[in-house]
């Protein structure tokens, strides 16, 4: 896929709005029941784990501004290997969306929609994402960059009217350390984000000076997730693990405002375009790690193979909801792990084989 | 031909809303809607009289005018369990029921004696009842209550739901809502408190039963009134284990700073050589708690600052001349007002500690602050629930005029 | 000695156009002297051509030269010296032509004229406050018109000529320095691209124009007004001034531009933003309100407040329509309305709005055809398309198609819908320039000139989205 490059404010958005993911709706809930309030640390520990991604990210970048990953691995490693890798992350993405899409699916049949209607959601959600995959990564980042502040803002909404309800302090540091980790294990998966940026790594334009900038962003993101933690956590209590829709719950439950009715309006909508650009956005990851395996394929072709697969894996997964759901079993924590942890050791040593060749030229 | 089939096929677009305009549009051109596919229910009544389930719907009909007065009417449907009950309602109502706006439960006392958790949970989980629904109970059945609201709403153009609402906002102070009980029932403790509102046989009913016989027969529940005085009931575990009349709920309230306007009356106060009953009303609330081990022995220690009002000086001589707006609060008054308040906080402890309903948080209160001295201490009980029993309250009223 | 057969050659001519009935010559005989003028009567002006040649000829004493022809005895319009293969254009854009049988050279005068009319206020964009005059059917008072505005000889006039039978004269108008070589240079390689036979408006210079001819959306900007003319081009952009059309067209385009209105800056810049954001505002209402009303009707009714609900389910109550079929009732209903009051003289345009409103819309209330909500939904969405009437056609397109999907597949159709839309325009590009430009990507100088506006101070720079040869206006 040949795209035009994006900005670095553009690529900042798409981090958060990847940040975000199955973060505001079920992932509360599900950490909930393993290690109670505590998960407030566990998604601060793994986001600030997360920010270890950007200063590879970044000097990764500077070493090899108009390069492909896949061209980079290759070159510094073997061909093998970065085939390899993006076969892993093809399988990532590829998860990523089904993740995501069948918690908002969930989402939907529970609260907006009141019978079940796949058909509905798969034909409102599909066309957009392969439309979106034709028209390129810069069209739908600048759609993105367009509606981030309507979103941010409906995301702040929610918060902020969530307050006006009794709240008590979570009660903390109540989970001891093996069950702590071992649910950080479980949900790897739903973090490790910010390899979307490596996979777009020779499509965003970054300027002197502009890398600040998507430090700036994360971080912003990565607040608006905590903060949305705490406020559930104090919200809820003990029964933070009945409510699956985080985002769209703290609403549900908070004083109601005649006039308007029920403000959870607001919750869908922002949920809702938060969903489709998260699957427009993991879906460009897929089908760019795809297109990048086999280099020869059309792009038509490859939105179809996607759109073949998804429709197969969600057929086959659609009745086993908590394989996809509960991301703690067989597959995903593997995947979360190699995102988390190997991947960027990966990049490590690439930076590292790579100063060592221009120290030898300099010498 | 061709070339148009070219050119849709071009823009694939067009395709995918030719697919909507052939698979969807037809289906929704059909569809009368939501509003009209489904019965909209604006409360619902769960009762249980001999392992039979009665629920309930306050459903609203629409009716082709333009007045805007919801005309309602009560669907009931019954089965052993509240799933089949809800299935026989939709069959009586041959509608679907849609629970969204449903903004009052009402269970009544029977249910309350088995874990009513059970009966709720598939309202709430399955038919989407929405969790900030007013929880209460009554103490006749819930379908006497609804239908007796309905009268309510003919006469007063008083709904259910407002009148709870008053309720919720003034005299249980904490939230009754399903939600509200889940948090209690989740907790340690397992004890949550919801409102209740009772039935009485009314006055005017009897008289009418009296001239006119059939007619009250017909109408059963037209002799009832609802009669709000403003109780509670206390669950543990889910099952009604106590009534608390509005005096224990107002000691109860007591640690609750949004509960405010409670008028606390003392007897025989001496103001000019007379004697006077005074009523003061709570216009603001401090409270500051403490938790802590002395000995091994948990110690709640409460400091309310309350801002008192004068609001009614009842006495033999020229009363209404003294003016209650600029009435000192001396020693005498002082005194007897903390021995009332203090009466009032030990009565409803006493309950709780009773029924051992932790409803205050006393336990989370000792977990959060003492935590290391509270789990030893719980660990030597038998039960986590005998800690309430163990807590040695000291509580210290400072009264200021407002 | 006689150069030219004058009379044969008038032969051929009347035959080369068909004898028509306005092909017109006089003769001037004296001494073996003769001149022939040779004219479409229907656009010249026939005083000037008494008074300014034959008058002077006339009393012109001495033998004629073509010099003294030329240079002493015509005293009018331009006067210049043809090829005998031009005679036929020249007649035909307005000119005399003289042949004389005493020389070989040719003279042609230019006498044009035609019935104007006088720069007046259109009425498509109407000012409280500001210059009235709009552009006419004629391109020399056109191009006038910004003279006067633009008094700098950057002002770049450069005329092609477009359509085999209309030879219409198509201007490309630019300041030099300014504008965008690339941008230029596009449209002049478009324009001379163009093989029609004819070009009677500007409308039809602008699907050559545009990348995406088939789209629903405009990508050339339009205007009627010289004042806004000359502000885009000191933008930097790129006009076309088409003759015998009143509509002077601008690239590149970008949406935001449809948001800006010439009343914008006549008026204090805290209003002109509160006003942008209440035309955007319009915009989304008008977009997507009757389609979201359908679909809480049909899939959410939970999402309604329930003392609306309870409105919508009482007045539905009893229609003969269900909600999908009653709103694409109402919105036939009032296309239908619109699309008569608009042909309709204006003197019968008050039976229509008896008619549309009381009739129509009131009896179809009482009679329980439709609903008041409905009414009104569909009612406030067609008024809201008024908030940018240059975008009216397209929204009304939209409007539909939201309103299918909207009640087809409820709100996540509409939010798709909406995302989908927004794709689609994002990847339009408008001679370079981004769509959606400056919010998507965000080009934060050009933020200036957005829905919050700055004061006219704050104007130091031109506007990066039409990528100007030179940023600062100074």
């Amino acid at each position: 896929m040949i795209d035009k490059k994006i900005s670095v404010r553009q690529a900042g958005i798409l981090i958060i709005i990847c940040l975000m993911a199955n973060k505001i709706l079920l992932l509360p809930s599900l950490m909930f029941q393993q290690i109670k309030s505590d998960s407030i640390f566990a998604i601060i520990l793994m986001f600030s784990l997360d920010l270890i991604f950007l200063p590879i990210f970044l000097k990764l970048k500077s070493l090899y501004p108009n390069e492909k990953l896949i061209e980079i691995i290759s070159k510094k490693m073997s061909k093998i290997v970065a085939k390899i890798i993006y076969i892993i992350f093809a399988i990532y993405f590829i998860f990523k969306v089904l993740l995501v899409f069948s918690i908002t699916y969930v989402y939907f049949k529970q609260q907006i929609y009141q019978d079940e209607f796949l058909w509905l959601i798969i034909i409102s959600c599909l066309p957009v994402i392969n439309h979106a995959l034709t028209v390129g990564l810069r069209a739908f980042s600048r759609t993105i960059e367009l509606l981030f502040s309507i979103v941010i803002v409906g995301f702040i909404l929610c918060l902020a009217f969530s307050l006006f309800t009794e709240m008590s302090m979570p009660i903390l540091f109540v989970s001891d350390i093996k069950s702590f980790f071992s649910s950080i294990y479980k949900h790897a998966f739903s973090f490790g984000d910010y390899l979307f940026l490596f996979v777009i790594i020779d499509k965003i334009d970054i300027k002197k000076g502009d890398s600040k900038k998507l430090y700036e962003y994360s971080i912003f993101g990565m607040i608006l997730v905590i903060l949305l933690f705490i406020i559930f956590f104090s919200k809820y209590q003990v029964t933070a693990f009945m409510h699956n829709n985080a985002l769209a719950d703290i609403l549900v439950f908070s004083i109601q405002f005649n006039a308007i009715g029920r403000l959870d309006i607001i919750a869908m909508l922002t949920i809702m375009s938060i969903t489709l650009f998260q699957l427009e956005i993991f879906a460009y990851g897929f089908c760019d790690s795809f297109i990048n395996l086999f280099p020869k394929l059309n792009k038509f072709v490859v939105i179809l193979f996607f759109d073949l697969l998804f429709a197969l894996l969600y057929y086959f997964s659609i009745g086993k909801y908590e394989i996809l759901v509960n991301t703690s079993h067989y597959w995903s924590p593997m995947l979360g792990i190699f995102v988390n942890y190997v991947f960027p050791i990966i990049c490590l040593i690439i930076i590292a084989l790579s100063r060592r060749r221009k120290n030898e030229r300099k010498y | 031909m061709k070339e148009n089939i070219k050119k849709i096929f071009h823009n694939p677009m067009l395709i995918v809303f030719i697919l909507i305009l052939i698979f969807f549009t037809p289906l929704s051109i059909y569809s009368p809607g939501e509003n009209r596919n489904r019965g909209i229910v604006t409360a619902i009544g769960i009762d249980k009289n001999n392992q039979e389930i009665e629920i309930s719907l306050l459903t609203f009909i629409p009716t082709a005018n333009q007045t805007y007065k919801v005309k309602s009417s009560i669907i009931s449907g019954k089965g052993t369990t509240v799933a089949e009950a809800v299935y026989d309602a939709q069959l009586q109502m041959g509608r679907k029921i849609g629970l969204a706006h449903a903004k009052t439960t009402i269970v009544n006392e029977e249910l309350l004696s088995e874990d009513v958790s059970m009966y709720v949970d598939y309202l709430s989980r399955v038919a989407s009842l929405p969790e900030n629904t007013v929880f209460i109970s009554t103490n006749n059945t819930a379908k006497e209550l609804l239908e007796t609201s309905q009268s309510l709403e003919n006469e007063l153009g008083l709904k259910l739901e407002q009148l709870v609402g008053f309720n919720a906002n003034n005299i249980y102070v904490t939230d009754t809502s399903l939600e509200a009980f889940y948090k209690g029932y989740f907790s340690e403790v397992k004890s949550s408190i919801i409102g209740s509102i009772s039935l009485e046989e009314s006055d005017k009913g009897s008289n009418q039963e009296e001239t006119n016989v059939d007619d009250s027969k017909e109408n059963s529940s037209s002799n009832k009134k609802i009669s709000n005085k403003g109780e509670a009931v206390l669950l543990k575990d889910g099952k009604m284990v106590a009534k608390l009349n509005i005096d224990q709920l107002n000691g109860i309230n007591l640690l609750n700073t949004r509960a405010l306007n409670q008028i606390i009356t003392i007897d025989n106060v001496k103001l000019n050589d007379d004697l006077y009953t005074l009523n003061y009303r709570i216009k603001n609330k401090n409270i500051f708690s403490n938790t802590n081990f002395e000995n091994d022995i948990p110690i709640y220690t409460i400091q309310l600052k309350l801002g008192m009002e004068l609001v009614e000086i009842n006495g033999l001589h020229d009363a209404i001349k003294m003016n209650t707006e600029f009435s000192e609060i001396n020693e005498e008054i002082q005194n007897k007002l903390d021995i009332e308040i203090k009466k009032q906080f030990t009565n409803a402890l006493n309950v709780l500690k009773e029924n051992k309903t932790d409803v205050l948080g006393i336990n989370e209160k000792f977990f959060r602050e003492n935590r290391i001295m509270y789990l030893k201490y719980i660990e030597n009980l038998e039960n986590i629930d005998d800690f309430l029993d163990k807590v040695n309250f000291k509580l210290n009223v400072i009264i200021q005029p407002d | 000695m006689s150069y030219f057969n004058v009379y044969k050659i008038i032969q051929e001519l009347k035959i080369e156009f068909n004898e028509s009935i306005d092909f017109s010559y006089r003769f001037y005989k004296k001494d073996g002297q003769i001149i022939a003028f040779i004219y479409l009567k229907s656009i010249i002006d026939q005083n000037l051509l008494s008074n300014s040649i034959y008058y002077p000829i006339q009393t012109f004493q001495q033998m004629f030269s073509f010099d003294d022809l030329k240079d002493k005895i015509i005293k009018c319009g331009d006067v210049k010296e043809v090829k005998f293969s031009d005679v036929v254009k020249e007649i035909l854009d307005g000119k005399v032509v003289l042949i004389t049988n005493f020389t070989k050279k040719i003279l042609s005068v230019d006498l044009y004229k035609f019935p104007t009319r006088t720069p007046t206020e259109p009425p498509t964009s109407p000012v409280i406050q500001g210059p009235r005059e709009g552009f006419v059917e004629d391109l020399q008072t056109n191009i006038t018109l910004l003279r006067r505005r633009l008094k700098t000889k950057d002002l770049i006039l450069k005329t092609l000529r477009v359509g085999s039978q209309t030879q219409t004269k198509v201007v490309i108008v630019y300041l030099k320095g300014v504008a965008n070589k690339k941008i230029i240079e596009e449209v002049n390689k478009k324009i001379s691209n163009i093989k029609t036979d004819g070009i009677i408006d500007a409308y039809y210079i602008l699907s050559y124009l545009e990348d995406r001819p088939n789209s629903l959306f405009k990508q050339i900007g339009n205007s009627e007004k010289p004042d806004i003319i000359s502000s885009k081009l000191l933008e930097g952009k790129v006009a076309i001034i088409v003759d015998n059309s009143p509509i002077v067209l601008t690239v590149p385009f970008i949406l935001i531009e449809d948001l800006q209105n010439s009343n914008d800056y006549y008026t204090n810049h805290h209003y002109s933003s509160f006003v942008r954001i209440i035309r955007l505002l319009g915009l989304m209402v008008a977009l997507i309100s009757p389609g979201f009303y359908l679909a809480l009707q049909i899939y959410h009714y939970n999402i309604l407040p329930l003392n609306f609900l309870i409105t919508i389910a009482d007045t539905t109550q009893g229609l003969p329509f269900t909600p999908f079929l009653e709103i694409l009732f109402i919105f036939f209903l009032f296309q239908i309305l619109y699309e008569v009051s608009l042909r309709l003289p204006s003197y019968l345009g008050l039976a229509t709005s008896v008619v549309g409103a009381l009739i129509l819309g009131d009896t179809g209330v009482k009679a329980g055809l439709i609903s008041p909500p409905g009414v009104i939904i569909v009612a406030l969405a067609k008024i809201a398309l008024y908030t940018i009437p240059e975008q009216s056609s397209q929204i009304t397109i939209l409007q539909a198609i939201f309103i299918i999907l909207g009640g087809s597949l409820g709100l996540a159709g509409i939010v798709a819908g909406m995302v989908y839309l927004l794709n689609y325009l994002n990847s339009i590009d408008s001679f370079g320039t981004p769509y959606l430009a400056p919010y998507s990507p965000r080009i934060e100088d050009d933020l200036k000139d957005g829905l919050l506006t700055h004061s006219v101070l704050d104007f130091k720079k031109r506007p990066k989205s039409f990528s100007p040869n030179k940023e600062n206006r100074v």
